[in-house]
């Protein structure tokens, strides 16, 4: 309590610089804690589940075409293989499997809509990864047909009597299931999450092919193992490949395709998450750890600063019989003091700009408030003020009890531009990383992505009846805005599923495309997508299910396939397809967005405005996209109107319509959040940088103060003074601008590894971003010692 | 009590080396008052420094109550700085973010006395020396007279056998000067606590009863005030 009162005492001294401290302290800790929170909470996902150590995801490794020597991994399997693996691999506790349906519109017989992530699962899911059931017996409903649990939230806003209700998909007309239960609803920190359980048993009535026993192929099943305890994964490896063999016929499939084809692995349930982040994570836990080491470097710069200004109360403690244990104990108080207001004041910091930061983070701030975010976090914490109060309790215990008696002043700066030069480091590390993310932002949402996205529109055709199709599509051609409108079953901007080019002999696959499928004459127009070769869809001579090629694809072909005289007219063979006719390629367009960009072929099929009406007519839950050109200069309201004329033919009137140019710009919304957040650690960064920086320059001016009145007694001008002040920082600020860039470099290097389109890291952004620091330097010691330099030497030297 | 022999006190610059202390020894028993004088820079802080085991000789040996002090650990120092020596400060050097009390009583606190005992202490010696309305003001609220006697408060509140003071006057005017002479004089002859003292007034150094006269690091003349009246 003495220390503490002391403590308390000392933040109203003085030349204590209290404010400046707390403020710096605050901003570094803010966002420091926020980055490294996230990054922990990248690591807490799927560990709220009972026993996440002994349950693991099975990955699918496979060699999709044979050119490729490295195998893909994707958590996802067929149907067959996790109950194969409870029944064939020693080990194997429990295992289960699910398959998602979608995120869906359904409603209550009441007319009320709802919407949730629908996903099929077998008995056992609960068995691996359990929820608490507020309702209800999973494992009961999970057996019986037309069953489904629902999640708590859901439950909530049906209101109390959810259980017995029946619920109906707009997707899928007629299908009703009847609610059995109730879960409490997933964390957000869920890698796989879902709202709506519906028992395996109801597959029928979702897919035409029930894949749920398949043991190759239609690989859409989130499989997931319980292990024995103590098993170790890597040594199931031998009895998951016997179940191959036995039920895949692994070894011939081998030796059709030239070596290993498909391998299953298994991968903790709790690393699911963060192996497809781990780039994400390296680089924030970098900017993180550079943001609080920057912060901490500052406190300790000005707290050392401010001591200076204590030597003498150090060796009066001293006389007083104060050990150097003493001495620490009361630097160490005083830096805990600082420390609880500065992790106050970010955390009001951090309250005041949650909205803001939860949109950036996309998860609320409350998830991560779990043990797994928040012990670690303390952990850094605890690290933070051990070394924020080691260093400076230990300099001001070994201040020298005489010199201390006598003017004490520090005889060398260099441990000062040590700590300085940490926060050049710093900045120019930050600043460099904000130019080039924020210009790799801009040139991949400015990029020509091979297809018109401005002014295109589409909606979804789910819940309309058929047979109004054909009204919708001239009350849509009617309106003036409209120059175009088409149908296709798929649009670029997602990542689309694949499908398989067989060999001539259909013997083989040949390789792995991106599946288009049906398309109508008037949507390679409105996208903007120019046959390079062949014909058009609106040219006469197209039948249905002809098909269009990607040039990557036809390049294959000829390879796979000895074409020599081209691809057009040719036959091909696609999984899932009847034999198709080549009749055009085009130009290759990135699918999905540039981060991650599908790099497969691709390939549309056409089918007629009618054969698709006819086929809706026919099929009421199949799904395709109405797709409407706007006149430029006209999109005004456009969206508005296509919804009033979808709605039409909508019971409910719920008609989405969506921009193709805002989807594909939310595609880059992780990298807009990641060139915000180099925004914010910028601020931060140069705001401790720029407190740093005064700080110094204040301690050097009194430091200096006799030498600088000697040289004007001497004859210096006062710019001669600043330049020479100026030139003495800037040598320290040149070698750590070298590391921060050198560093910015490596990370930027790594960041865009993936991006199908880079932005060239050009030696003219790093010379920019190097100006940019040096000229900031420049302009604070200008500032700060103009006004030391100008002072009357004679005042200086009696102030001496 | 204090037996310095042949002490050497010198700072090397690049080319040459400077001696602040040059074969210095002296002898002082217990119950002494003794006065330093000399020019600045002398060396006469410099001895009380080395006396008070802040700085170390750089050469000579240095016995305090018969230990020998230039081989002490840093760890028996502090224990003597607890126990037998206090020190009191031309700029008196009390602690600003303590109160008058508080600043008294810290001397205590390191050397381990009960928080109970400690407030009793204080008190007694706020009464002795008529500060106990000025007990919770800060040093800035205080004069230089009523600092001083703050800081001559704290230098004996742990008892102490030796108390050494540098230019405990410097900072006053003469009437305060003499006032805490009166008081360190009457701490000597009544608790018979040793007293160093550097000043360099004439006058002040009479208080004591030997006289030490420095010069460029060595001692020029050690003379009782009697004698030294005498050949007044």
């Amino acid at each position: 309590m003495y220390l503490l009162k002391i403590a308390f005492r000392n933040l109203f001294q003085k030349q204590q610089h209290s404010i400046t401290r707390i403020i710096s302290l605050a901003a570094g800790l803010a966002f420091g804690i926020l980055m490294l929170s996230e990054v922990f909470y990248y690591y807490s996902f799927d560990s709220f589940y009972p026993e996440a150590s002994r349950v693991y995801v099975v990955q699918s490794n496979a060699r999709l075409s044979d050119d490729n020597a490295e195998m893909d991994v994707w958590d996802r399997t067929s149907g067959a293989i996790a109950p194969g693996m409870k029944d064939e691999v020693p080990g194997v506790e429990v295992a289960t499997r699910l398959n998602s349906i979608g995120n869906l519109i359904f409603y209550t017989a009441d007319q009320k809509s709802y919407k949730g992530r629908c996903v099929l699962a077998d008995e056992y899911v609960y068995d691996v990864i359990p929820r608490n059931m507020l309702v209800g017996n999973a494992k009961e409903a999970m057996l019986k047909p037309s069953n489904c649990i629902i999640s708590s939230k859901i439950a909530a806003s049906m209101g109390d009597d959810a259980v017995g209700k029946v619920i109906e998909f707009r997707k899928y007309p007629g299908v009703q299931l009847t609610v059995a239960g109730v879960f409490e609803a997933l964390p957000e920190n869920s890698n796989y999450k879902y709202d709506v359980l519906i028992s395996m048993s109801s597959i029928a009535q979702f897919f035409d092919w029930d894949g749920s026993t398949n043991w190759l192929g239609n690989d859409r099943y989130y499989s997931c193992v319980k292990l024995d305890a103590g098993v170790n994964p890597k040594d199931l490896a031998p009895a998951i490949r016997k179940m191959q063999e036995k039920h895949q016929d692994i070894i011939k499939l081998e030796q059709d395709h030239g070596g290993e084809l498909l391998k299953y692995t298994l991968i903790p349930i709790q690393k699911v998450y963060v192996s497809r982040i781990q780039g994400m994570v390296i680089i924030l836990s970098t900017i993180a750890l550079a943001v609080l080491f920057v912060s901490l470097m500052n406190y300790v710069l000005l707290t050392f600063s401010s001591l200076i200004n204590r030597a003498k109360s150090s060796a009066v403690y001293k006389t007083c019989g104060a050990t150097a244990n003493d001495l620490k104990k009361i630097i160490f108080t005083e830096s805990f003091v600082f420390f609880v207001l500065a992790l106050s004041a970010a955390l009001v910091i951090l309250m005041a700009v949650k909205p803001l930061v939860e949109n950036l983070v996309a998860h609320s701030l409350e998830a991560t408030l779990n043990q797994y975010v928040l012990w670690p976090i303390v952990g850094v914490l605890i690290i933070f003020v051990l070394l924020s109060s080691y260093f400076p309790g230990r300099f001001f215990a070994n201040i020298p009890v005489s010199a201390a008696f006598r003017n004490y002043k520090q005889k060398k700066n260099k441990w000062k531009l040590g700590l300085l030069s940490f926060q050049f480091i710093g900045a120019s590390f930050i600043l460099t990383l904000l130019v080039v993310v924020t210009l790799q932002y801009h040139k991949m949402i400015n990029a020509d992505h091979g297809y018109r996205s401005q002014g295109v529109y589409y909606c979804s055709t789910n819940g309309i009846d058929g047979s109004k199709l054909n009204m919708i599509m001239n009350e849509l051609r009617k309106l003036p805005e409209v120059e175009k409108v088409g149908m296709g079953e798929e649009v670029p901007v997602y990542q689309q599923s694949g499908n398989n080019i067989y060999s001539q002999d259909g013997k083989k696959d040949l390789f792995n495309i991106a599946d288009f499928y049906s398309v109508d004459e008037n949507y390679l127009s409105i996208l903007d997508i120019d046959v390079t070769n062949g014909r058009d869809f609106s040219t006469s001579g197209i039948n249905n299910n002809d098909v269009f090629i990607s040039k990557k694809c036809a390049e294959l072909l000829k390879i796979h396939n000895h074409w020599e005289d081209g691809v057009i007219g040719k036959e091909i063979k696609v999984s899932e397809h009847q034999r198709s006719t080549i009749k055009g390629v085009f130009d290759d367009f990135i699918i999905g967005s540039i981060v991650e960009p599908d790099k497969r072929p691709s390939v549309f099929f056409y089918q007629s405005e009618e054969g698709f009406i006819r086929q809706k007519e026919k099929y009421p839950s199949m799904e395709f996209k109405l797709l409407v050109q706007a006149k430029t200069g006209m999109e005004a309201n456009i969206r508005n109107k296509i919804k009033q004329v979808v709605d039409m033919a909508l019971p409910n009137k719920d008609a989405v319509v969506r921009s193709l140019e805002d989807e594909q710009f939310n595609g880059y919304q992780a990298q807009l959040s990641f060139r915000n957040g180099m925004l914010a650690g910028n601020v931060v960064v140069f705001l401790i940088t720029i407190i740093g920086l005064i700080g110094y320059t204040s301690t050097e001016t009194t430091r200096r103060s006799k030498e600088l009145a000697i040289r004007r007694i001497s004859g210096a001008s006062i710019s001669d003074l600043i330049v020479n002040f100026i030139l003495e920082l800037q040598y320290l600020v040149l070698p750590s601008l070298l590391i921060g860039l050198g560093l910015a470099w490596f990370i930027l290097t790594k960041w865009m590894e993936s991006f199908a389109q880079k932005m060239p890291l050009q030696w003219w952004i790093f010379l920019l971003c190097s100006i940019g620091i040096l000229l900031m330097v420049a302009i604070i010691a200008m500032i700060k010692y103009s006004r030391i330099a100008s002072r009357n030497p004679v005042e200086s030297l009696r102030y001496e | 009590m204090i037996q310095l022999n042949d002490i050497f006190k010198y700072y090397d610059n690049k080319f040459q080396r400077s001696y602040v202390l040059k074969d210095f020894c002296l002898n002082i028993n217990e119950g002494e008052f003794v006065s330093i004088m000399g020019p600045s820079g002398a060396g006469k802080s410099t001895l009380l420094n080395i006396i008070g085991m802040l700085d170390v000789a750089d050469d000579g040996e240095y016995f305090f109550m018969d230990q020998p002090a230039h081989k002490l650990s840093d760890k028996k120092k502090v224990e003597f700085h607890r126990n037998y020596v206090g020190f009191i400060f031309q700029a008196f050097h009390l602690i600003d973010e303590m109160t008058v009390a508080e600043n008294i009583e810290t001397p205590l606190i390191y050397k381990g006395v009960k928080s109970k005992e400690r407030k009793a202490m204080v008190a007694d010696l706020l009464d002795r020396f008529n500060m106990v309305a000025k007990k919770d003001l800060f040093p800035a609220q205080l004069s230089g007279g009523q600092q001083q006697l703050v800081g001559i408060a704290r230098a004996i509140i742990s008892k102490p056998k030796l108390l050494l003071a540098d230019e405990p006057t410097g900072n006053l005017h003469s009437d305060q000067g003499k006032e805490i002479m009166k008081l360190l004089k009457k701490l000597n002859e009544e608790e018979g606590i040793t007293i160093i003292q550097v000043t360099h007034n004439e006058e002040f150094a009479q208080y004591g009863k030997r006289i030490i006269r420095i010069e460029d690091g060595m001692k020029k003349s050690d003379l009782p005030v009697a004698t030294l009246l005498e050949q007044v």
